[in-house]
């Protein structure tokens, strides 16, 4: 009696979070969203060294010519950039979103888990060991460590003998980070690598090439779908573990499809761009702030918004200061510091 | 009546428990810091440093003791008590177990002012090292100002998850200003900051010990007079209330306190912040969630791990030396897991 | 004689205004009970009356001085509060979250003096939490937690107690044991209590006196034979109530009720 009592009471809940989704916006969002990004992917793709017409652009697109050097260079460089920039932005956004929800803690995103610190753990590894690897195996190794961090912070989460709770698994994440960062930061003070690894985070987007998107793109697809399907779930389960279980939900096998979800779509991205964390926590934040707090929503929404900011991130970087690139973190980090401020002052405690 | 003498029993036998841990950390200080002081590239004897100590050593033996070994070490074990009773503050005011002094931008704030005066006076001459330390502290204390007063809301004063992620924005936000800094050094000045930042105990030198000393001996005690207060804030803001607890000005107390002792330790050893976090996790363990015994505890916890990681930092790799913050985070990271593994909720 | 008095004040948070003028007395040495439906307003009444919440207009008096300009240890020496939802920190155990209880009597660094064991000692006993005393909180069941919050409150010494739904997570016999504890320490030691409750029987059965309340506005005061009506209650909480006499206290008590159809 009691026991369905308490469910409907939380039917009840879930409905409010209906009503408090605001559908109409999350549309708009989400189309206008769609619009801005291809006009910022145009944009970008326009804007370089060598000058090109936005018409050129869409020709080069739709009726590609081998012969015109403006064609090659959208083609081959800047197309892939701009391209991977979108998908990073993406995969953070989404990334952090699952984890916010899994672990109803706002300040999680995919550097909690070990993630960017598992990464650079190996990439300070390979700049130390492996002088002169080429960029393809960087990310492949960066994508490993990124797993490593993943799994020793899960591992060590579900070893104990209460369970992963939510609070394990961030303290979890804090000690392995610490650990983690701790042995990179060893690395690179005694092999003199710092500097190098910096140079490497700047470089952001830049070095993306059509064979990385053409091996990274099955997996983040699949991820992105897993997300979305999800998505209905998370919400449920952003309300509580054991209303998500009162609900019907398996939430083991939840959280863990979700762990891999992040694991992919935030391993890929951290690997290409190194860990600009900061980015997978303020998407999720602005998302919610525009089309509330379901899942549903606020899933296809980041994928468009975090792909839009990091986009115009990358476009800004090199507009700043031309010829140089301004590293794309410390843009990111300059949009979206006052705005998270904002967020904190206005709520701050609502997830 | 006989009743009752047992019941005072159990509760004095837990006191003597937790005075008798206290104590023992304290031994394993003394036990760390003669360790210490046989570490380094001259070998000591066990007495001929007790007998140095004594003042009955050669004249060598006493330059290496008091003039370099003494003063790092003091500092050593001063630095890691200040962080871990800063850290022990933030978590009871904010009721949040991740809190630890860099969510006050103590290390990031110290270590932007650092950055930024290697890339504009790039002389790392003798002068300027003397510096460091006061633009570090100025630093980290500017830092703390800022987030405190962009988290502070008239009418409703500083709630501590407001603070929380205030914090976390604006030392993302500094630390991408250290990224484009970072890029523009040379390799050296790099070296340096880099070192600096993975906090090592590099000021071993009496003037850094008087200047760190009169913060340790006024604050730590000072918090300590506040135990019962921040027990009291531990239950939350309406208990305490209801139990009489001018919440918001104890806490804007504390705060600065904490920020003061953190401050004032990360500006002679970097950035070592895990100290923070760890130290008062390690203390609740042993002596449980009480800050009459949790602040000592966590004292000499933080002083024990410092002393034990810098004595390791410099004896691994001799004659170089690993950061003591490195070290710290290797031997600190799997235990505090391990304890994590074991704890039933 | 009344021991609290709330002067036309308006509370509220940031921007929006839960209660806006109301004025209350609260008699001295009674239980007074505060009822009405969710969100109308109660708990935040007792966070004004208990200074957690500050008044944006009015004043709330105490013992005919505004409680805002009080000191609040002067406060907590008089006034002990249960919040409705507290949470104790890991590692504590039944003792020393009782022993809490004494802050506002203590001063410096506060070791425990013999008159705070009496104060603790007793206010674990009449919880009836001996047994559990050095267990660690969070190991106890959801009752068992409540009234550890009861019994620091109580270990507080106050002439005024104020309990946000001090009853829930307990059953019934738990719910009456601490009602009937509040009861012996109103009628043997003369303390005033203010509570909220959502037992109209349980309202009518303790208190001296009731206050209604919907959407943030007093609907009605008084003792439980002039609140529990049916109008009241129509009014109050939209039911038809079936209110008889009880045969055994004289106390008005809801037999039965009906949502009201017309307005739902």
């Amino acid at each position: 009696m009691s026991a369905s009592a308490e469910v409907s009471a939380k039917i009840e809940k879930l409905t409010e979070i209906k009503k408090h989704s605001h559908p109409i916006v999350a549309v708009v969002v989400l189309f206008g969203g769609m619009f801005a990004l291809l006009v910022a992917i145009g944009l970008s793709i326009s804007f370089g060294a060598a000058d090109i017409k936005l018409a050129t652009v869409w020709t080069a697109v739709f009726q590609f010519d081998p012969d015109l050097t403006q064609h090659q260079i959208i083609r081959e460089i800047r197309m892939p950039r701009v391209l991977g920039a979108a998908i990073v932005g993406s995969c953070f956004a989404v990334s952090g979103a699952l984890m916010q929800g899994m672990t109803r803690n706002p300040l999680a995103d995919s550097g909690l888990l070990g993630l960017n610190a598992g990464a650079a753990f190996m990439l300070a590894l390979c700049f130390a060991l492996l002088p002169g690897l080429p960029y393809m195996y960087l990310i492949m190794y960066s994508f490993l460590g990124a797993g490593l961090g993943v799994g020793i912070v899960y591992g060590v989460g579900s070893m104990s003998r209460g369970g992963l709770t939510p609070m394990r698994l961030v303290l979890a994440g804090a000690a392995v980070s610490a650990l983690l960062g701790a042995l990179s930061e060893g690395i690179a003070l005694y092999f003199r690598i710092g500097q190098d690894l910096a140079f490497w985070y700047a470089g952001g987007v830049s070095g993306t090439k059509w064979v990385h998107l053409q091996i990274m793109s099955p997996w983040i697809l699949v991820a992105m779908i897993g997300a979305l399907i999800l998505s209905r779930s998370i919400t449920l389960l952003s309300l509580g573990e054991e209303v998500a279980i009162g609900l019907g939900q398996r939430t083991k096998t939840i959280k863990l499809v979700g762990m891999i979800i992040v694991l992919i779509l935030a391993g890929a991205a951290v690997s290409v761009v190194g860990a600009v964390g900061f980015f997978g926590l303020i998407v999720p934040h602005l998302t919610r702030f525009l089309v509330g707090h379901d899942y549903r929503w606020i899933i296809p929404c980041s994928i468009v918004l975090g792909g839009l900011l990091v986009v115009l991130a990358d476009l800004g970087a090199r507009m700043i200061n031309p010829p140089y690139e301004t590293p794309i973190g410390a843009l990111i980090a300059l949009i979206g510091v006052p705005f998270f401020l904002y967020l904190a002052r206005k709520g701050g405690k609502e997830l | 009546m006989k009743e009752k003498n047992n019941k005072t029993h159990t509760q004095h036998r837990a006191k003597t428990k937790n005075l008798i841990i206290i104590g023992v950390l304290g031994l394993l200080i003394v036990v760390a810091f003669m360790i210490s002081m046989n570490t380094g590239f001259i070998k000591l004897t066990p007495l001929e440093v007790i007998r140095t100590l004594f003042g009955l050593g050669t004249e060598k033996q006493h330059l290496i003791l008091f003039e370099f070994r003494l003063p790092r070490i003091i500092i050593a074990v001063l630095v890691g008590m200040g962080l871990a009773v800063s850290g022990c503050v933030l978590q009871g005011i904010s009721r949040n177990a991740l809190a630890d002094p860099g969510i006050l931008g103590i290390n990031a704030g110290a270590g932007l002012a650092v950055m930024l005066f290697i890339s504009f006076f790039p002389s790392t001459a003798a002068t300027p090292v003397f510096l460091l330390p006061v633009l570090a502290f100025f630093g980290a204390g500017v830092t703390a100002v800022i987030i405190y007063s962009l988290a502070y809301k008239r009418h409703e004063g500083i709630s501590p998850m407001r603070l929380l992620l205030t914090g976390v924005a604006v030392a993302a936000g500094i630390s991408s200003a250290m990224i484009v800094l970072t890029l523009r050094l040379s390799p050296e000045n790099y070296q340096f900051v880099a070192t600096w930042l993975a906090g090592s105990i590099w000021g071993s030198n009496w003037k850094f010990v008087l200047s760190l000393l009169p913060w340790i001996l006024v604050l730590i005690p000072f918090v300590f007079s506040k135990a019962r207060v921040l027990n009291v804030l531990n239950l939350g803001d309406l208990t305490a209330t209801g139990l009489g607890a001018s919440i918001e000005k104890e806490r804007r107390i504390l705060l600065a306190a904490a920020v003061g002792l953190a401050g004032a330790s990360v500006s002679v050893s970097g950035g070592i912040g895990f100290v923070g976090l760890i130290g008062p996790h390690l203390a609740r363990q042993l002596v449980g969630s009480r800050h009459q015994f949790l602040i000592p505890a966590a004292a000499l916890t933080g002083g024990l791990l410092v002393l034990v990681a810098d004595t390791l930092g410099r004896w691994i790799l001799q004659p170089s030396e690993i950061p003591a913050g490195i070290v710290v985070a290797v031997i600190g990271a799997p235990y505090f897991l391990y304890l994590l593994s074991r704890l039933k909720d | 004689m009344s021991a609290i008095k709330v002067d036309q004040v308006a509370i509220g948070y940031s921007n929006t205004l839960i209660i806006d003028d109301l004025s209350v007395s609260i008699p001295e040495k009674k239980i007074t009970t505060i009822i009405g439906p969710n969100g109308c307003g109660k708990s935040t009444l007792l966070k004004a009356i208990s200074r957690v919440l500050k008044t944006k207009r009015g004043a709330v008096y105490l013992d005919g001085r505004a409680i805002h300009q009080l000191e609040t240890k002067e406060v907590a020496k008089k006034m002990a509060i249960l919040p409705q939802s507290a949470n104790a920190p890991g590692g504590l155990t039944v003792f020393e979250l009782v022993s809490y209880g004494r802050f506002p009597h203590q001063s410096g660094f506060g070791s425990l003096k013999k008159e705070d064991y009496e104060y603790i000692y007793w206010a674990i006993d009449v919880t009836g939490l001996n047994e559990f005393k050095d267990r660690p909180v969070e190991a106890l069941s959801g009752g068992q937690r409540q009234r550890v919050w009861i019994a620091m409150a109580l270990a507080q010494d106050t002439e005024i107690l104020i309990l946000d739904e001090p009853t829930t997570y307990l059953d019934l016999a738990h719910q009456l044991d601490i009602l009937l504890l509040l009861q012996r320490l109103n009628e043997e030691e003369g303390r005033t209590i203010v509570m909220v409750l959502h037992d109209l029987n349980h309202a009518s059965r303790f208190s001296d006196y009731m206050i209604a309340m919907k959407n943030g506005k007093l609907v009605k005061e008084g003792t439980p034979e002039e609140v529990m009506t049916c109008p009241n209650l129509q009014l109050v909480f939209n039911i038809e109530a079936r209110i008889a006499t009880c045969p055994f206290s004289d106390n008005p008590i809801c037999l039965s009720y009906q949502l009201c159809q017309k307005d739902r």
